[in-house]
This record gives C-alpha cells, structure tokens and sequence, in this order.
C-alpha cells in the first residue's frame, strides 16, 4: 500500500520563488495585488506549459467578460489534486490571482473556492513532493 | 524494478564491450543469491570532499578517467542484476530552482566564477530586481544541459545495460547516457547540443556519466550563464529507496573559477494510485501561453484568445 507523506514545510518557502515561472518570467503579474472575481468556468485548457482556466465574469453593468488565470500544466495540477472534473465549464467559483500590470484580464491563479461545496482548489500546491514510500 | 522484455540472445549480444574500449570489470561481481548490483568501489565521498576532487583535477575528462580508474573500469550491468530506478521523480524545491539546492535562502548563486561571468551575473541579478528577466526557454527550447539537472517537472529514469535514459517530462527532454563502452565523438565532428553527448560507466548500482559537447545557456533565472566549452561529471544513485542522487561537477573555464560541484536529490512521488502520468509535452500547443521579449528586455504576452480557440502558438512572431 502506498503510503503518501507530505513534505510542505520545504515546498511552501520555494513556492513564492517559482510561482507559475518554470516556463517564462511572471513580471508581467503584479504580485503586490491581488484580484478576487466570482466566476462561471468557461473552459480550462489543461496544456503545457502552463494551464488556462477561463472564467466569465459579470460586470456590474452586466457586461460578461471572460478572465484567464494560468497555473502550471495538467501533471502539476494533478499533483495539487486539481483534476479535469472539478472544474467543468459552468462550474461556480470565486478565483483570487495576482492580476497582469497592463490591466488586461489575465492573472497569476493563486486559489479558488467551489462554491457549489466549498472545496478549495490551490494550483501551486502541485510542487509540493508527495512522497511515495 | 523495472523489467524489459528482452532478454534474449540479442541483449547478451549488445553487452559485448565495444572494441578497442575499456572493458567493464566483472570479475568477482556476482553476488551469489542476490539480484542486486555488485557494491560500488568509487570511495563514499562528503560534498567537502567532492569540492576538493573537482578542484583536483583539470577537467571533466579528468575526473571522469580518474573515477573510471578507481572503479577498475567499471562493472557489467546485467539484466537480471539492474538498479530499482523504476517509479516517477521530481526535483524538490529546497532552494527554489536554485542549481545549487544547498544554496541558502535568497542567497547568490553557490558558483566560484570567474570576473568576467561574475559581472555578468551582477548585471542580471539587478535586471531581475527590476522586472527585466527573459529566459531562453520561454520561446520552447529545451533547458538544455546542465541546467536540465533543475527543472522542478516529473522525470522518469530508465536503465539498462547498454543505454540508461534519463527523462524529464518538460518537452519531452530525454538524455541518452551510453554504458557500452563506447567513447565521446571524435572532436573534429563535435557541434554544440542541447543536452550534448553522454558516455558512462557502472560502478555497482552507481552510474557515472561524463557529458560535453554542450551548448552555452544559463543555469536558471538570476543565475550565471554557462559556456560552450562547459562540460559535467556526474555520479547518480540511490541514496534511500525514494531518493536518486546525483553528485554533479561542473567545469567551465571561460565562466568558472574552479568546478563547480553541486548535490541534486529527485524525490520519488505518490503516483495516484497509477493516475499520475508522464504525457506528450507541446509546449507551443496553447497561443495564450506565447510571450516575448520586450524593448527593454522584460517579458510580456502575446495577445489572448479566451474565446475558446487556444490555436497554436505562432512562431517568429516578435512585437
């Protein structure tokens, strides 16, 4: 039987370190805000190198505008327990990201919550190890 | 362990050392009644005492017919007799993506460099405090080696007598090591790889492996930049049942002062009960991911498609 240790207390200090950057600079984020946005799941590109959830937002003028927060790709959101099935298109959720400077709707995702049961979603979690013994 | 189908005739074939190359040495390695790989007779090193054997020695090839002699020429891998590398690893995040994962936290690159690279990576470091960082790899090239030994993705290590793969799930990024005796290409018809050209030897269940004819690159972000004459030593094994280790040497005489030795540790995952799997990488398979640099020198996005066609990322295209 596999037995699974998590070893976080490392990942946790090395993940502000490497963020979503493994493929390209995260410069273009603004890592001092951060955007908190209730959504519809629109789509989620699981693709390498990173993934895109695309979520719809509804303006306070009613203006539906489509949002993209990109996390790392379909084998590292695995390991964050993040799977295809959680997030179907017209999933409701609230999504919090670090927001592109150039004001552009796009971010650095962060976390989200579903809120059809409360269940947390943290893509970053994914490079924390997961130790098989 | 990993079992491969061919045990035939034609794999007792293939272990027939290479003429005219160094001959592993198999006498004595049978252990009987064990399946395991005979001991190691490369002595058990600390990482002071790795430093101290880079500096004593010249050069890549140095080191690597120094290790070949004190393992009298290496032993015989057999297919019943093979290292249990089976299983999913990745590289954890000790010092971030730091080549060096003892480098301590926030701390400067762990490399002896010589003046001119150091300045270099001065310029860089500073650039980075700014927001002015591109990476070579942004535009889907390989890593490339050594910087390979970092990235924080999956990897998988196939070993068997004659070749051992060593496999990194970001673009699909295999470096073939070859254990049959054979030697590095001859010189005159050396040009610059990504993950250049690998030969090694066993030494029990350690696997030494010498590797040049590489491209110049950078180590990781707000690191320095390496060489074409950069080349490694490496001796890789299992360190506990879950731990691969690879202790790394690093010479480069353009870019460092004195071999740069580094110890990297690959941790073996929980595979999900069989649902975490190494897929096909294509890394230019989504537009939103494409992005370039900047006038002054940064990195930016293309522009998105969030209307559901993600299309392929276009290649060339600069702004």
């Amino acid at each position: 039987m596999t037995r699974v240790v998590v070893t976080t207390v490392v990942a946790v200090l090395a993940l502000a370190a490497v963020r979503v950057g493994a493929h390209h600079s995260s410069a273009m984020f603004d890592d001092k805000k951060t955007v908190t946005l209730d959504g519809v799941v629109k789509e989620f590109q699981l693709t390498n190198p990173h993934s895109w959830l695309l979520v719809d937002v509804k303006g306070k003028n009613g203006k539906v505008v489509t949002w993209g927060f990109e996390a790392e790709g379909p084998s590292t959101l695995a390991r964050a327990g993040i799977r295809p099935s959680d997030l179907r298109a017209g999933t409701k959720l609230r999504i919090s990201g670090h927001p592109m400077k150039d004001g552009r709707p796009a971010a650095m995702w962060l976390d989200a919550v579903r809120l059809s049961d409360g269940k947390k979603f943290d893509p970053r979690a994914g490079f924390a190890v997961q130790e098989s013994k | 362990m990993r079992r491969w189908p061919v045990r035939t005739a034609l794999a007792l074939l293939l272990a027939v050392p290479v003429a005219g190359c160094s001959a592993p040495n198999t006498a004595g390695e049978k252990a009987a009644g064990s399946h395991a790989p005979p001991a190691s007779r490369i002595a058990a090193r600390s990482k002071d005492q790795n430093r101290e054997l880079g500096r004593q020695h010249k050069s890549a090839a140095d080191l690597f017919e120094a290790l070949r002699q004190e393992a009298k020429n290496g032993t015989t891998l057999e297919w019943d007799r093979l290292p249990d590398w089976s299983g999913i690893y990745t590289r954890p995040l000790k010092a971030g993506l730091a080549f060096d994962p003892d480098t301590p936290p926030g701390g400067r690159p762990t490399a002896r460099l010589t003046p001119e690279y150091e300045k270099k990576l001065t310029a860089r470091i500073e650039g980075v405090k700014k927001g002015i960082e591109w990476d070579p790899i942004s535009t889907c090239a390989p890593p490339g080696m050594p910087r390979w030994l970092t990235e924080p993705f999956l990897r998988e290590f196939i070993v068997t007598p004659k070749q051992t793969w060593l496999i990194n799930e970001m673009v699909n990024d295999i470096r073939r090591v070859y254990t049959d005796g054979r030697a590095h290409i001859p010189e005159e018809d050396r040009y610059p790889l990504y993950n250049g050209d690998s030969i090694g030897f066993w030494d029990g269940d350690h696997l030494v492996i010498h590797t040049n004819q590489l491209q110049a690159g950078i180590y990781q972000r707000a690191h320095p930049d390496y060489s074409e004459q950069v080349e490694t030593v490496e001796i890789w094994h299992k360190g506990d049942p879950t731990t691969l280790l690879a202790d790394v040497w690093v010479y480069d005489p353009p870019a460092l002062a004195e071999p740069w030795y580094v110890q990297q540790a690959y941790k073996k995952v929980d595979e999900q009960g069989g649902n975490l799997r190494i897929r096909y990488w294509n890394c230019g398979e989504n537009q939103n991911n494409s992005v370039y640099q900047t006038k002054d020198g940064t990195t930016q996005f293309h522009d998105f498609t969030f209307d559901g066609a993600r299309g392929a990322q276009p290649r060339g295209e600069r702004k």
